[in-house]
């Protein structure tokens, strides 16, 4: 039978995490973030008890929701962007003035551009850190997921991490010298 | 960088970490076979490794605010053939836009269905099979379907766009009066009842999805379109149900099969709310408060057996009510309590009249026993003044039946005279007992009880009706 294509999985998930966002905001704790490990565990529950489960296992569902998580909060960084340059000023939210959403010192829009380059030459090593990073996902689990060796996951994610690093702390403007 | 290139970073960046530091550049360069380049490149990682301290340690972070604002759409957006204009609502489930249909050039409410799993054909199709139905639905109290869309693999439903506010705005700020919460009610029946016979059940009514119009008249929105929610319920968790608990009927919320009886609820809760501006199931309260509304009791029966058998039925339940609150409201209104005054201030002027004479009689008999000079003149004094007054009483009396408009200003001529006609007719009845006196003690007690009585009328009685009848302002 084989999984189901994950790009129609992908929706699912994706209103699956904004329901799960939507639920903490009826409940009203402002300015409370949610570790994305969480976040996917919660949504994995609840779709796990969906019958018939549209996963075939944990790790695939893991995979496409660590996949999500990185867009919404790309999309989400990119919107905030776009607002500061006063494309969208009609609307900003309390919550936008009050709460830095942002963990201190990651910028996700640097990041995603690091890791889609990163992914150009190493898509394994841009799966671990999507996995580890926007999926919450730890050494062991990215091993299960990704198939290979708790091990193989550290070294790569060693290098992948330092790539990074440096990747995002050149600034754009210095694009042409950026490593590699 | 090549793949190839990569590879021997790899190789390079991998072999040295297992060094200890301070081998790690030596063993570079022996084992990068004079790629001087790709000795930088491994020993940069390498410091960047060293120096990266908790960078991407920790998984990303996530403001549930972000999540939920996710795919919204930008004003000026283009949506097939529609154009964003705002965002006007916003549930668990969806968002509500104003957008404009390029097409035909009006204004719609677009709701975005939340994404629906792409192989859930079923669903889809009963999604279409919906809409179609409450596009149906034909009534100035149901804001119209106008289309359901399927736009780059999303749905959209476009509707008839409402200005108006929400019903719930008006809740909030207290209890609704009577006769305007009944009337409201029957308008949302009105609504269930065109809906229910195109075969649509809202399944999600509540005051959220009651819009007032500027014009104060009720559109019921979201018919059919609600229950895509309640379709997606069954995707979320217990705890999060969505759509209002509050206003689902027990069998609704326990998932057996609904019908049409589950709409009859909602408007039973809406009813009592509106009525005590409070859910007739809050927290902490066993029964509703109140006879709120014998019909919102009816309808909010846990056994749908016990409810209303149809729209219809609540909706003649609701009519009888609102004219029975107009009635009742007939004797309530201020305007009508006067008029209760008045008829007492025209009773007054007439037991009045008549009292004063029957009293010539007695004062008649008065008069042979005081005999002489002296009983002619209290007979006659009381007389001529009992004449003034009972003339001035009738012709009050009459015009205020009969010429109501112009009784103001009768009572403006009439006021000296009367009270100057009453002061005589009293002080002549008291003069009278006094000079009966023994002779004829009855008599004596009958005029004076008369006078006292007479003269607390017009000094205390009549004040008080025709206050009452004509109020404090035009009181004379």
């Amino acid at each position: 039978m084989g999984n189901p294509d994950p790009n129609s999985l992908m929706p699912l998930v994706y209103d699956e995490l904004r329901r799960i966002a939507a639920g903490y905001i009826r409940r009203e704790r402002p300015g409370q973030t949610l570790q994305a490990t969480a976040l996917v565990n919660e949504a994995f529950v609840r779709l796990a008890s969906e019958r018939p489960r549209p996963f075939a296992n944990r790790q695939h569902f893991v995979a496409i929701a660590a996949l999500s998580m990185r867009q919404i909060l790309v999309q989400r960084a990119r919107a905030r962007k776009a607002a500061k340059r006063g494309g969208a000023p009609d609307r900003v939210t309390l919550d936008e003035g009050l709460v830095s959403t942002e963990p201190p010192g990651v910028d996700v829009l640097a990041l995603d551009e690091a890791l889609t380059r990163l992914a150009a030459f190493d898509p394994a090593q841009a799966r671990i850190v999507e996995l580890r990073y926007f999926g919450g996902l730890t050494v062991e689990e990215t091993a299960e997921v990704m198939e290979i060796s708790p091990a193989t996951v550290k070294r790569q994610w060693a290098m992948a991490r330092a790539w990074l690093k440096r990747a995002v702390e050149t600034a754009p403007d210095d694009r042409a010298d950026a490593p590699l | 960088m090549t793949p190839e290139r990569w590879e021997r970073l790899k190789i390079l960046f991998s072999g040295a970490l297992d060094q200890p530091a301070e081998r790690r550049h030596d063993w570079l360069t022996r084992h990068a076979d004079g790629d001087e380049l790709l000795a930088q490149e491994a020993g940069a990682l390498l410091v960047a490794h060293d120096t990266a301290g908790g960078f991407l340690e920790e998984p990303a972070v996530v403001d549930p605010a972000d999540l939920a604002a996710v795919d919204e759409l930008a004003s000026g957006t283009r949506i097939g053939s529609y154009e964003i204009e705002r965002e006007i609502g916003r549930g668990g489930m969806g968002v509500v836009y104003l957008a404009r249909d390029l097409r035909l050039g009006r204004r719609v409410a677009l709701k975005a269905v939340p994404r629906l799993h792409d192989s859930n054909v079923a669903l889809r199709e009963r999604l279409r099979r919906e809409a179609r139905a409450a596009a149906n639905i034909s009534h100035t109290a149901v804001a119209t379907v106008y289309a359901l869309e399927e736009i780059d693999g999303r749905l959209f439903i476009a509707s008839e766009y409402v200005e108006g506010h929400p019903l719930r705005s008006e809740i909030e700020s207290g209890p609704l009066e009577r006769t305007r919460a009944v009337a409201i009610a029957a308008d949302i029946v009105r609504a269930l009842c065109a809906a229910h016979e195109a075969g649509v059940i809202h399944r999600d009514l509540k005051p959220e999805n009651v819009l007032i119009t500027g014009a104060g008249t009720v559109k019921v929105v979201d018919f059919g379109i609600a229950h895509v929610d309640s379709i997606n319920t069954r995707l979320t968790a217990e705890g999060e149900v969505v759509g209002t608990p509050a206003y689902m009927a027990p069998e609704q919320l326990i998932g057996s099969a609904v019908d049409a009886r589950v709409d009859i609820y909602a408007v039973g809760v809406i009813l009592a709310e509106m009525l005590t501006g409070q859910h007739p199931l809050a927290p902490g309260r066993r029964s509703m408060a109140i006879p709120a509304s014998e019909i919102a009791r009816k309808c909010i029966q846990t056994d749908p057996n016990d409810r209303y058998r149809s729209a219809g039925d609540l909706l003649a339940a609701l009519e009888r009510e609102l004219a029975n609150v107009d009635a009742v409201a007939e004797t309530v209104t201020p305007a009508v309590r006067r008029s209760a005054a008045r008829w007492w201030w025209e009773f007054h002027q007439a037991a009045v009249s008549i009292v004063y004479a029957v009293m010539v009689w007695p004062t008649w008999l008065a008069r042979n026993v005081i005999g002489g000079q002296a009983g002619n003149a209290v007979f006659v004094t009381v007389l001529a003044a009992a004449i003034v007054a009972v003339t001035l009483r009738l012709h009050l009396w009459f015009t205020s039946r009969s010429y109501s408009a112009e009784l103001g200003w009768a009572r403006a001529r009439a006021a000296g005279w009367t009270l100057v006609s009453d002061a005589i007719f009293a002080m002549g009845l008291v003069v009278a007992g006094v000079l009966v006196g023994d002779a004829r003690p009855a008599l004596a007690v009958i005029e004076i009880a008369v006078a006292v009585a007479a003269a607390t009328a017009f000094a205390v009685i009549e004040p008080a009706t025709t206050r009452a009848a004509f109020g404090q302002t035009d009181s004379l």
